[in-house]
């Protein structure tokens, strides 16, 4: 009884956000519904990782190399003439401009073989060894931007032109971003609630003992990080069509962070919790964070910026609240 | 040709002495207490940006701004065990990110107060003699020589006294030290404490040879995991080897190619020992 309840009050508070964001538009201020887009395919970046970190337990330190590669991917499929000042890859500069859904799905592909390439060299080790390799990643293709700076544009990247844009209009590229967010989320979902989501987690709670039971710890590691590398890559790819630019940032150490904390305060493993979370935290970070922030300090020359305070927002809550904010909440609640 | 190759050996030398302070302190707390501290190249940083206020700042003599930052950043390292690792020693990813947190959010307050410009700290020593031909500032070797007597003081004090051998009672078996009537959580202290000492003696020494910016602490972090894993995580001896194929690599890409393929360097050595044999030079088994 108790699980049915609950199971309708979830389908309720569902039920009213879907409708939220379909009729967002017609009620909140253009600039509000472009940052909202964003949001959505920012969510498929969390929810992305947390198929790894949350289910299998395993530190994945560089899912923005993923969104990276998902990104110059879609761009560089956009703008192949740019292959031309390579000399190894000028015969690519032939390529015809791919579609969009091309596009955004070779970002995926792209990713997810990068993730399987470093899956067999790291997961077969012991979990020490993926997080060290994984945090050192963003920093190695950081550099490729700058080292093939003809092909890749350097610091400033490059534009694939308003005419590839996700949609003609702001209020189009947020209803694809919407559906393309509910797609990624069901997928991942679908396969989290399956018997191979059980397995990840067998494998989270005791490796050992998991693989006594018969499971092919490597094999599902691998499986669960493909998932979650290609799903970056969408992301990346999406962010591109969505903004019609490219810049190293998508690799970059501070969207990493913004994805950690977005996971770790919905709560890791639970899907709905990083949904939640990646919600709240890239509209704080990008739409009142700053101002509040440059309000209250002004004058004070303390060195406190926004990043500063996301940065003691996932300490505070990495410590305090290891299993989520809403999590806690949730059990403060019971308590009482 | 012949000069190039000596000058990689010699730079390579000095720069590996430096890198070496850093790993085996990374590897120091990762042998003792199973702890991956992403913030080790932050404590590099921070120790060379307290020792530049103390001597440019507020005009300290340098040998004494050298030996408070060292000690500041010590505190600093145990401070930040004591409050932010050890309540979650237990949650290996969770000590990860946090660490990772703590690396950023340091990084992003040295920027907002120092800003990016590069800047260096007082060197030690003045002059320059030739070594094989070449023309060697001696702080350089000066550097390589208070790395080697860092190292030799670490080895006898592990291995010598009481208390270094409480570490690696702990390093061994926790829970045996434990009940052998080891206060984990006090060596657990102490080893964060030296860690951070080999970091920040590092980080001084590195920035009084070469320029240091807040951006540094990532990359420093690199190169420390790249040296353990050739060495084998949890091994000291095992990363002062491996510091010094590192160490030479490094100089050799950056002399051969230019420092935007070092990174790259790193990487594929990490993947080949990864490949080929991932439990290091000198592997600590589980």
């Amino acid at each position: 009884m108790i699980v049915e309840k609950l199971d309708i009050k979830k389908l309720a508070v569902l039920i009213v956000a879907f409708i939220l964001a379909i009729t967002a538009p017609f009620y909140v201020p253009e600039a509000f519904i472009y940052l909202i887009g964003l949001t959505f395919i920012f969510i498929i970046l969390v929810v992305s990782w947390d198929v790894m970190v949350g289910y299998t337990g395993q530190a994945n330190l560089g899912h923005t190399v993923f969104v990276g590669i998902g990104a110059y991917t879609a761009a560089l499929l956009q703008v192949p003439s740019r292959f031309s000042a390579s000399h190894t890859f000028a015969f690519l500069s032939a390529m015809p401009q791919a579609p969009i859904p091309v596009s955004i799905i070779m970002g995926g592909v792209m990713a997810g073989i990068v993730g399987l390439v470093i899956g067999v060299i790291t997961l077969r080790l012991k979990g020490y060894y993926f997080a060290l390799v994984t945090a050192v990643l963003p920093l190695v293709f950081m550099q490729t931007v700058f080292v093939w700076i003809d092909v890749f544009g350097g610091e400033e990247g490059f534009s694939i032109g308003l005419d590839r844009a996700l949609g003609a209009t702001t209020m189009g590229r947020y209803y694809i971003a919407f559906v393309l967010m509910i797609i990624s989320v069901a997928i991942m979902l679908a396969i989290v609630k399956s018997s191979l989501g059980l397995k990840f987690k067998a494998i989270r709670e005791d490796q050992e003992a998991a693989e006594a039971a018969g499971i092919d710890t490597v094999k599902y590691k691998l499986i669960a990080f493909l998932i979650s590398s290609f799903f970056g890559g969408i992301g990346g790819a999406a962010i591109v069509h969505y903004r019609i630019t490219i810049s190293p940032e998508v690799y970059d150490i501070p969207l990493m962070l913004l994805i950690i904390l977005a996971g770790v305060i919905g709560g890791l493993g639970t899907i709905y919790g990083p949904i939640i979370g990646g919600f709240l935290i890239y509209l704080a970070k990008n739409w009142w964070l700053r101002e509040l922030v440059d309000r209250f300090l002004q004058g004070t020359h303390l060195p406190i910026n926004d990043e500063v305070i996301l940065y003691i927002l996932l300490i505070i809550i990495a410590i305090f609240m290891p299993g989520g904010a809403f999590e806690e909440v949730r059990k403060r609640i019971k308590r009482d | 040709m012949l000069d190039v190759l000596t000058r990689i050996l010699v730079y390579g030398t000095i720069v590996s002495g430096i890198w070496a302070l850093v790993a085996s302190g990374f590897t120091l707390i990762f042998g003792v207490g199973r702890m991956l501290n992403f913030a080790h190249g932050t404590l590099f940083v921070l120790s060379a940006y307290f020792g530049i206020v103390f001597a440019k700042n507020l005009g300290i003599n340098p040998y004494v701004s050298f030996i408070l930052a060292v000690i500041l950043v010590g505190l600093f390292g145990v401070a930040m065990y004591r409050f932010t690792i050890s309540p979650i020693r237990h949650h290996d990813i969770m000590v990860i990110i946090v660490t990772l947190a703590i690396a950023l959010l340091v990084e992003q307050i040295l920027l907002l107060i120092f800003g990016s410009y590069q800047t260096s700290f007082p060197s030690l020593v003045k002059g320059v003699v030739t070594v094989g031909g070449i023309p060697v500032p001696v702080k350089r070797i000066a550097a390589l020589i208070i790395a080697i007597i860092a190292l030799i003081l670490l080895e006898l004090f592990t291995n010598r006294t009481k208390t270094g051998k409480s570490i690696i009672a702990s390093a061994q078996d926790t829970e045996a030290a434990s009940l052998m009537g080891i206060n984990v959580e006090r060596v657990f202290m102490l080893t964060m404490f030296i860690s951070s000492v080999l970091a920040g003696v590092g980080g001084l020494l590195y920035s009084q040879i070469y320029a240091i910016s807040p951006e540094m602490s990532m990359k420093a972090l690199l190169y420390a995991f790249a040296i353990v894993i050739l060495g084998g995580l949890g091994s000291v001896r095992g990363s002062i080897v491996a510091s010094f194929i590192v160490g030479y690599i490094l100089i050799a890409v950056t002399t051969l190619f230019g420092a935007n393929w070092s990174q790259f360097a790193m990487l594929i050595a990490i993947i080949g020992i990864l490949i080929f044999k991932p439990s290091g030079l000198f592997g600590v088994e589980e």
